[in-house]
């Protein structure tokens, strides 16, 4: 049971925060194209399940999985967007994810003067909270 | 609190506003920061008036500083000074082990060169404060692990 790693994004495309705790395997390509790579793929996701959905959508894009990882994804009303990658024993990580965004990005990101929006996230106490919330997570096991 | 979060913004965006518009001749720090302390002065004047309409008088100066430290400190951060120390020579140390304007900024070092500019509103509300109470005084702030922070009132005798 573990987390692997997590991205957020702001609603431009820019990449904000990238952190991981347990990734075994790395893309391949550089981490600026792995950004655009992980932006283009929701953005084309979220589109297509609009448009394909039989019935009446009611929240969208949630998350996919593989044999070995699921792909959680979570958008705020502002445009925020945090996908995080965790193993298959975590069903829903929405809470997780809401819980991330309310408790630590609205504390320590939007009511730091020093950051402004758009900017990548640089407080280091946003990144020590973050590290020790994923970090007591029930299902995150260091590998 | 909606009102706390009000106020932590409007803080933020005066001192943004006032770094950006720096009249001629007013590039250095300094003059920003006296803006923003005599700002606070007023606003400490006012408070002042309010919370202590129904309070008796005071019997001295220390007993004027208690009241700084632990009620008003209550009403403006929900929370009281964590320890005030004096030489009884008219110095006052009063220090925050958890400074409300501060936490959201970091909790050790980083960012510590603009931790003053957000120490100078709440000197000038303190000596504001102090000065409608009949007490003179100087007011200074220092941070040095944030967001832990001193203030030090020096009461000036008339």
């Amino acid at each position: 049971m573990t987390v692997h790693n997590l991205y957020i994004f702001d609603r431009n495309g820019t990449c904000l925060h990238y952190s991981e705790w347990n990734r075994k395997k790395q893309a391949g390509i550089s981490k600026e194209e792995e950004f655009k790579l992980m932006y283009g793929m929701l953005f084309s996701i979220r589109s297509f399940v609009s448009k394909m959905s039989p019935v009446d959508m009611k929240d969208g894009f949630l998350s996919f999985q593989t044999s070995r990882y699921k792909l959680h994804y979570y958008e705020t009303p502002t445009g925020l967007k945090f996908i995080m990658n965790t193993d298959l024993s975590v069903s829903n990580a929405r809470d997780t994810l809401s819980h991330i965004y309310s408790t630590l990005y609205v504390e320590y990101i939007v009511k730091n003067p020093q950051c402004m929006l758009g900017d990548s996230l640089q407080s280091e106490l946003f990144t020590s909270r973050l590290d020790a919330f994923i970090k007591s997570l029930p299902y995150y096991r260091a590998a | 609190m909606a009102d706390e979060a009000l106020f932590q913004f409007l803080h933020y965006e005066v001192i943004q506003y006032i770094y950006k518009f720096p009249e001629n001749g007013e590039a250095e720090n300094g003059r920003s920061i006296t803006k923003l302390e005599n700002m606070g002065f007023r606003v400490g004047q006012g408070l002042i008036e309010r919370f202590t309409k129904e309070t008796p008088r005071f019997k001295d100066e220390l007993d004027v500083m208690k009241f700084v430290c632990k009620d008003f400190w209550t009403c403006v951060f929900k929370k009281q000074i964590d320890n005030l120390r004096t030489n009884h020579q008219g110095i006052y140390v009063l220090q925050d082990n958890k400074f409300r304007l501060l936490s959201q900024l970091s909790a050790g070092k980083q960012y510590l060169e603009h931790a003053p500019k957000y120490m100078a509103f709440t000197c000038g509300l303190v000596r504001g404060g102090l000065s409608n109470l009949g007490v003179k005084s100087i007011v200074t702030a220092e941070v040095s692990v944030m967001p832990a922070c001193k203030f030090q009132v020096m009461i000036q005798k008339i």
